[in-house]
Order: structure tokens, then C-alpha cells, then sequence
């Protein structure tokens, strides 16, 4: 099965139209963990970009050797490798960081979206086309990230980056984890409303 | 099933290949981490003295390391101190009456004592063959050539596994500072432990109030919250601080037993110490060693 879509466009597939966090709802664990602030979205999802790269590019180039029955191991298996080296430069070069995110970066084992990714495309297209989906889903999840930390962020704790933009604090309540879930819900929503907006605009549906 | 062997063939495979990628990663890490470890502990140490990159250390103090080694042969068991003298290093070991056994004078740089495995090895080099252990270090801390203040490492059980922490006394050991490094206690509970309103509670306590320091499970009084954290004037904040100073540590909410190890193992640190030093002290002064504090 041949991939048809362009670079750009597998790229843009990642960000907006299967955008994971608002289009595809996977891992939302941590999108609602972590997600508090804008930096700390952007360092994990920076994180998980080079994890799913790297890990569509590996499984994209081992896909004829890798068994079928034990495809499902070989993927945890080289995901877990991406993440290990991730975590010890990670902590290695950047230790402040790390000491705030620590616990988050050894959890992307464990998301969804990145086995979904070697699943669906990695493990049966080239090695160029699966650069380019892995770059557009870890693009669209950190894109997601940060801007659900921007809302958190701004109506949580009135800041933007650390910078103090309201001088107050609007609603403790988005700090808190199950706020992660209304903001996720709103910017679902909002993508939804803009998708039909500019198919309707196109004279599509 | 004749998939079998291919599978174990190609699973151990990749899981070298994984190996060895995560075997190189660690290698080319290894030696920033090491920096970076080597670089928070000598910040948390001058923090603990009252220095930051803004107010720096004065250069009239210096730092002095005492390793600690528990030497056995045959049953029986001496203690080693590795000790900075004038000149290069000097090895004192004392039997467990802190009687003199002998000193010899090592000639070491001191930056080959800063790694562990190296300087275990110019230990049992010394010892010549019996065995040794490493049991902690002490940094005596001298301004013009006076002492000012201990820094002790230590590590004793939490609720969980282990705390790992690291004081200040003045010279007579009254605690400066309290430094939690290392911890699993539970997030939201016990992690508590390093917040600044429960270590700061062991800041000033003197070695008569430590001695027999408790706990108690009574509310943290508000003013004391504040002032504690930080939140006011430092003048008002003193004066609060003062009140307490005799008190009891109050325990966590909800965390009584990490509360109370904390407790336990910074007087257990603190008396052992007392007592070490003052027999080291009393041997040095009779034996007439030349020592840097």
C-alpha cells in the first residue's frame, strides 16, 4: 500500500486534520498531566517529537524483519530505546528541566499515539514518507500541548511563559488535572467548528 | 510453532541492537551528569552556608573533606579517617575506644580523592590489604583558619526507602541548614519533606534542644507558616522563628512517620557526629597532628 500524500501534506495531516490530542483523542493522559504550563508542554511534546521521529524512522526501516506475531513487543521495545536515550541526555543537558518532567518522559513508553503511529503507518510505508508522518504527529502534539497549556496557563495562574499578563489569578480550578479535560473538550469543539467552517466556505458539504 | 525460533532469534536481536544503543547513549551522558550532580551538590552546600552566585563565598573560607572509613581485618574492626593536613593527606586510624592505632601520611592530590572508586582504591592501598569500607564525609568549613561550620551528609530510612540529606552545624552544632537530596516519599504526603516550612523548622535548633527533640501532631500556627516560607519581612519573620526555637518539629499532615524519620535520622547524624569529633579532636590535640581546620 503506497502512500500518495505529499510531505507537507503528511505533515499538515498531523497538526490539524488528525491532530492527536484534538482529532484523534489519544494520550490524553498526559496532555491533561502535564500540560499546566506552556514551557512544560512544550518540553514534553518536544520530548515526544523526537521519540515518535525516531521510532517511525527505526521501525519504517527494520518492517520486512520484524515477525508479525511480535510486532506489537518490537514496537514497545524500540519505542522504549528512543525514550531511554531521550531521558538520559535529557538529564544529562538539560537537569532543570528534567527535575520538573522527569517522571513524564519515562511515561511515553506508554503513549498510545506513538504505537498507533508505528501501527498504522510506520510499519508499512517508506522510510522517507514515515519521517514525515513522525514529524507531523509529534508537531501536532506538541502544537496541542502548548496550546492547551496556553489556556491553562493563562486562566489558571495569569501568566504566559512565567510572565505576569493578568496580575491575578482568574480560576485556581485549571491548574488542577481535571480541568485538562474541559479545555481538551473546548479545543475539540473549536477544531470541529473550524473544519466545518472551511468546508463550508470551500462549497464542500 | 516452527515460528518459534525465528521469533527468539529476531526478539533477542532487536533487544541487542536496543542494548547497545541505549549502552552508547548512557556512555556519551555519563560524564555531563556526573558534572552536573558534582555541581548541584556544591551549590546545595553553599546555599546551606548562606552563599549563592549572587553572594559569593568569601575567599578567606575554605572547605576541608574528611573521609570516613571503617577499616577490618580478621574480625576485627578500626576506624580510618582520611584527614587533610598541612602538607598532603594524612591517615589516622583509631580503634573503637578512640584510641590511636597509627597515622601515616599519604602523599594524594586532592582531586583524586573527589571520585569514590578512586579514592577507595588509594585507601586500600594504604591499609595495605585489610578491608575497607567507605562510611561518609565531613566537610569542615574554616574562615581564616578558624572552624565555622560542618556540612555532614547522611541517609537514613523514610516511610518508604531511603532520605538522603545533608546538614550544616556551626561549631557547636547547632544546626545552620537542613538540605533534603534525595527521597521517594509519596507525592503529596510525605514528599512534603521538602518544602521550606518543614525543613526550616530544624534551622537554629541547638544540640541541647536537638538532643531531645519530638515531634508533635499538633497544626503548624499560621504565623509560623509565614514566616517559615518566607512570606514576610525578615525582621518580623526573626523574631517568630525565635519564638519556635525551642519547639518540637511539627509533624506533616498525614505524614507522621516520614515527619518523625526525618527527626530521628537528623539527631542520630548529629550525635554521631558530636561524638566522632570530639574523640578525633582529643586524639589530634594528645598525638600532635598538624590538620588544614
Amino acid at each position: 500500500m503506497a502512500n500518495d500524500k505529499t510531505s507537507m501534506q503528511l505533515i499538515s495531516r498531523g497538526i490539524l486534520s488528525e491532530n492527536p490530542i484534538f482529532k484523534l483523542a489519544l494520550s490524553m493522559c498526559p496532555a491533561v498531566g502535564i500540560s499546566t504550563t506552556v514551557m512544560n508542554g512544550f518540553m514534553l511534546g518536544i520530548a515526544v517529537l523526537f521519540v515518535q521521529v525516531f521510532s517511525s524512522v527505526t521501525i519504517s526501516l527494520f518492517k520486512n524483519k520484524i515477525h508479525p506475531r511480535i510486532r506489537i513487543p518490537s514496537y514497545t521495545l524500540t519505542i522504549a530505546t528512543w525514550v531511554t536515550v531521550i531521558d538520559l541526555a535529557l538529564a544529562a543537558y538539560m537537569p532543570e528541566a528534567y527535575a520538573k518532567m522527569g517522571i513524564f518522559v519515562k511515561l511515553i513508553v506508554a503513549f498510545a499515539i506513538i504505537t498507533m503511529r508505528l501501527e498504522m503507518f510506520a510499519c508499512k510505508e517508506s522510510v522517507k514518507d514515515s519521517f514525515w508522518d513522525g514529524l507531523g504527529m509529534g508537531l501536532g502534539f506538541l502544537v496541542g500541548m502548548m496550546v492547551i497549556g496556553l489556556v491553562r496557563e493563562l486562566l489558571g495562574s495569569g501568566t504566559i511563559l512565567g510572565y505576569d499578563i493578568l496580575g491575578f489569578k482568574p480560576l485556581l480550578f485549571f491548574i488542577l488535572p481535571s480541568a485538562g479535560f474541559f479545555v481538551v473538550g473546548l479545543m475539540m469543539a473549536f477544531f470541529n467548528w473550524i473544519e466545518i467552517a472551511y468546508k463550508r466556505a470551500k462549497g464542500l458539504k | 510453532m516452527k515460528d518459534i525460533l525465528t521469533i527468539i532469534m529476531r526478539l533477542t536481536l532487536s533487544c541487542m541492537l536496543a542494548a547497545t544503543v541505549m549502552g552508547v547513549a548512557y556512555l556519551t551522558t555519563i560524564k555531563a551528569k556526573k558534572h552536573n550532580e558534582h555541581v548541584n551538590e556544591q551549590k546545595v552546600r553553599y546555599a546551606l552556608l548562606g552563599y549563592s552566585d549572587q553572594k559569593p563565598i568569601p575567599g578567606s573560607m575554605a572547605l576541608h573533606s574528611i573521609y570516613r572509613y571503617v577499616v577490618s581485618d580478621a574480625g576485627n574492626q578500626t576506624i580510618g579517617y582520611l584527614l587533610p593536613g598541612k602538607e598532603g593527606f594524612i591517615f589516622v586510624t583509631l580503634d573503637l575506644e578512640g584510641k590511636i592505632v597509627d597515622t601515616k601520611v599519604v602523599k594524594v592530590e586532592e582531586s583524586s580523592l573527589a571520585e569514590r572508586e578512586e579514592r577507595d582504591k588509594i585507601v586500600r592501598g594504604i591499609a595495605g590489604g585489610k578491608d575497607v569500607v567507605f562510611a561518609d564525609q565531613t566537610i569542615v568549613v574554616t574562615d581564616n583558619g578558624q572552624r565555622v561550620a560542618y556540612l555532614l551528609d547522611g541517609k537514613f530510612t523514610g516511610f518508604k526507602t531511603f532520605i538522603g540529606v545533608m546538614l550544616a552545624l556551626d561549631p557547636q552544632f547547632s544546626l545552620l541548614g537542613l538540605e533534603i537530596l534525595e527521597h521517594e516519599e509519596d507525592p503529596g504526603l510525605g514528599a512534603e519533606i521538602e518544602q521550606d516550612f518543614f525543613k526550616n523548622q530544624f534551622k537554629g535548633k541547638t544540640f541541647d534542644t536537638l538532643k531531645g527533640m519530638d515531634v508533635v501532631k499538633e497544626p503548624l500556627p499560621d504565623k509560623y507558616f509565614q514566616a517559615l516560607e518566607g512570606n514576610i519581612a525578615e525582621a518580623d519573620a526573626a523574631a517568630i522563628l525565635k519564638q519556635y526555637l525551642e519547639h518540637d518539629i511539627y509533624a506533616l499532615t498525614g505524614a507522621t512517620i516520614s515527619s518523625r524519620s526525618v527527626n530521628n535520622g537528623v539527631k542520630g547524624i548529629v550525635k554521631k557526629f558530636a561524638y566522632r569529633l570530639n574523640i578525633l579532636d582529643a586524639v589530634l590535640a594528645e598525638q600532635k597532628i598538624a590538620v588544614a581546620f
